[in-house]
């Protein structure tokens, strides 16, 4: 057996436990913690298109979040359109609203882009905080809004176990990982890492870096608010602080920069890692330290950065290949 | 025919005048060789010419096409390439990937870019290195690199900004002969140099400018007894014998 052949086993394998876990995981926790973790992943897998490949580091996906969720809510409480219309008007909003963000953000460098970020989810979120009505679209301000519960079916996008949850975003998170690996073996991906990594050499190249960056950051912004829509039915009730938090931005870089930028595993391991430390954190010091979790991920993160800068796929793949390819790539040099 | 024309090139940085009036022509096939002493304004000429950043007076046109102030990557799809004095690899990617970067200057076929940096690479006897990462590459070998960059974007035009600094005397009569054999193909190539010999071997005409402006130019065998060359490297004070 060669170990492309290999692989592929081990991806079908890993597929269907994926698929299978609903069957052994019976508790309703658990199963909220697993979805939680696979929105994370789908998340961060959206965020690493543009914060990953193209070597900025965007800190306010959480506002292309909550556009999603925003958009598909207002569109069903009030017009009766299916949340799944609401999921591809929210992405387009959002679309728009990341190319507006870009056009002038993605030449800074570094810190100034991260910040400039920053700065837009914050007003994203204090302005959605302030306004009540937007012409005849509800907010609801602080409050939030609430969904209301249906008949339940894939047609209202709602349902009384976590399972169909489950599967919904188990389903977003491959086809997303699918079109990262897609992008990673195109002409985009080779210019948004050649872009990221020494931008001036890429442009004598024949690479338009900021069109590239640019790209990269509607698709993302796009993804990411297709999850919004995902929470919001999910949760049935979202509120500024919930869907808009500095938070969620800052948990999505955690788990890239852990897990690993840049890689189409690392989004997924980082959310393996880093959720259920998330989640019991607030189980347990909930009352008591309340973010404590951000605490353990700055640990986390300046462990993983000392020692292995390109985040836990670099280790992990390579143990991988060790035990079961036995074809270590020559790589090294030396 | 003209490959490149530069005509009355001035570049300001606030009160600093780093290119002072340049005058230049590169007729199509030939190589010309660009000294100077250090801070004359070479690798300034360059950039400006490669688009990154615009003169602030002057005209410059490639191949018959205005190209002042164009941007780099309309310029390298034009056939326009050029090289770092400084190296820029994508040190965390392979040689092939770096060069395939290049190769999708032409395509959007990964498929064909791929086979097209791997005819680069052994055009350069270097398609045994090509799986090796980048960052790992030996001074010599990051140099070569930066030309098959250059080379895999199809250029009419090569500008070289100092590709045999830091070699070893052989290593320099290898990348000669690689120059020689890609002027042989048809590649038009603008060269800075500090390495004396290799520019006075390499090149069919050199121009040389000190403080922004040109001082000389001539074939090499002129350049070498130009007094005003000689003084400009060695000092007023030196008394050709």
């Amino acid at each position: 057996m060669n170990h492309q052949h290999f692989n592929k086993v081990m991806i079908v394998g890993l597929l269907v436990a994926a698929f299978a876990l609903p069957l052994v995981v019976r508790s309703a926790t658990y199963m909220h913690i697993l979805v939680l973790l696979l929105f994370y992943a789908y998340l961060t897998t959206s965020w690493n298109i543009v914060g990953g490949f193209a070597g900025v580091l965007p800190l306010g996906h959480a506002a292309f979040v909550g556009i999603g969720a925003y958009t598909s809510t207002i569109l069903s409480l009030q017009y009766g359109v299916s949340p799944w219309l609401g999921m591809l008007v929210g992405g387009v909003l959002a679309t728009i609203a990341g190319v507006i963000i870009g056009l002038p953000t993605l030449k800074m460098r570094g810190a100034y882009f991260a910040l400039a970020t920053i700065a837009f989810a914050e007003g994203f979120r204090v302005m959605v905080e302030n306004i009540d009505y937007i012409g005849p679209l509800k907010l609801n301000g602080p409050r939030g809004l609430q969904i209301p519960p249906l008949e339940t079916g894939l047609t209202s996008f709602m349902f009384a176990t976590k399972e169909p949850y489950y599967y919904i975003i188990l389903v977003m998170l491959l086809a997303v990982m699918l079109l990262t690996y897609i992008i990673s073996r195109s002409k985009l991906g080779y210019y948004l890492i050649a872009g990221g990594e020494e931008p001036e050499a890429a442009m004598a190249l024949g690479v338009n870096v900021a069109r590239a960056r640019l790209i990269a950051m509607a698709v993302s912004s796009f993804l990411t608010a297709l999850a919004g829509t995902f929470y919001a039915q999910f949760s049935l009730y979202i509120h500024p602080k919930s869907i808009i938090s500095l938070d969620m931005s800052f948990e999505i870089a955690f788990i890239a920069l852990i897990g690993g930028r840049g890689s189409i595993i690392g989004p997924l391991l980082g959310a393996m890692l880093l959720r259920p430390v998330s989640d019991f954190c607030r189980i347990y010091f909930g009352d008591t330290l309340p973010g404590m979790h951000l605490i353990i991920f700055g640990l986390v993160l300046i462990f993983v950065m000392y020692y292995q800068p390109r985040g836990l796929q670099e280790p992990l793949s390579r143990m991988y290949q060790r035990l079961f390819t036995r074809k270590t790539l020559a790589t090294t040099g030396r | 025919m003209t490959m490149l024309q530069v005509d009355n090139m001035t570049k300001e940085f606030g009160g600093l005048r780093a290119i002072d009036s340049l005058d230049l022509t590169i007729k199509k096939g030939m190589i010309l060789g660009l000294i100077g002493p250090n801070g004359a304004g070479k690798s300034t000429a360059f950039n400006c010419i490669a688009g990154s950043f615009a003169p602030t007076r002057g005209e410059i046109t490639f191949d018959g096409t205005r190209i002042t102030g164009e941007k780099p990557w309309n310029l390298c799809k034009m056939g326009l390439a050029r090289t770092f004095q400084i190296v820029k690899p994508f040190a965390s990617k392979s040689v092939l990937y770096n060069v395939t970067v290049a190769s999708f200057a032409t395509t959007g076929s990964r498929k064909i870019a791929e086979e097209k940096a791997v005819a680069v690479l052994e055009s350069l006897n270097f398609g045994d290195k090509k799986d090796i990462l980048s960052g790992n590459l030996t001074i010599a070998d990051r140099k070569r690199l930066e030309i098959a960059k250059a080379l895999a974007t199809e250029p009419k035009l090569l500008l070289l900004d100092e590709v045999m600094a830091g070699l070893r005397p052989n290593e320099v009569d290898e990348m000669v002969d690689i120059l020689k054999a890609l002027r042989d193909r048809g590649i038009t190539i603008f060269v800075i140099e500090h390495i004396m010999r290799a520019i006075m071997a390499l090149s069919d005409r050199i121009v040389v400018i000190q403080f922004g402006k040109k001082i000389a130019e001539g074939l090499p065998s002129e350049i070498a007894n130009n007094e005003k060359v000689i003084k400009a490297y060695l000092g007023e004070d030196y008394v050709v014998a």
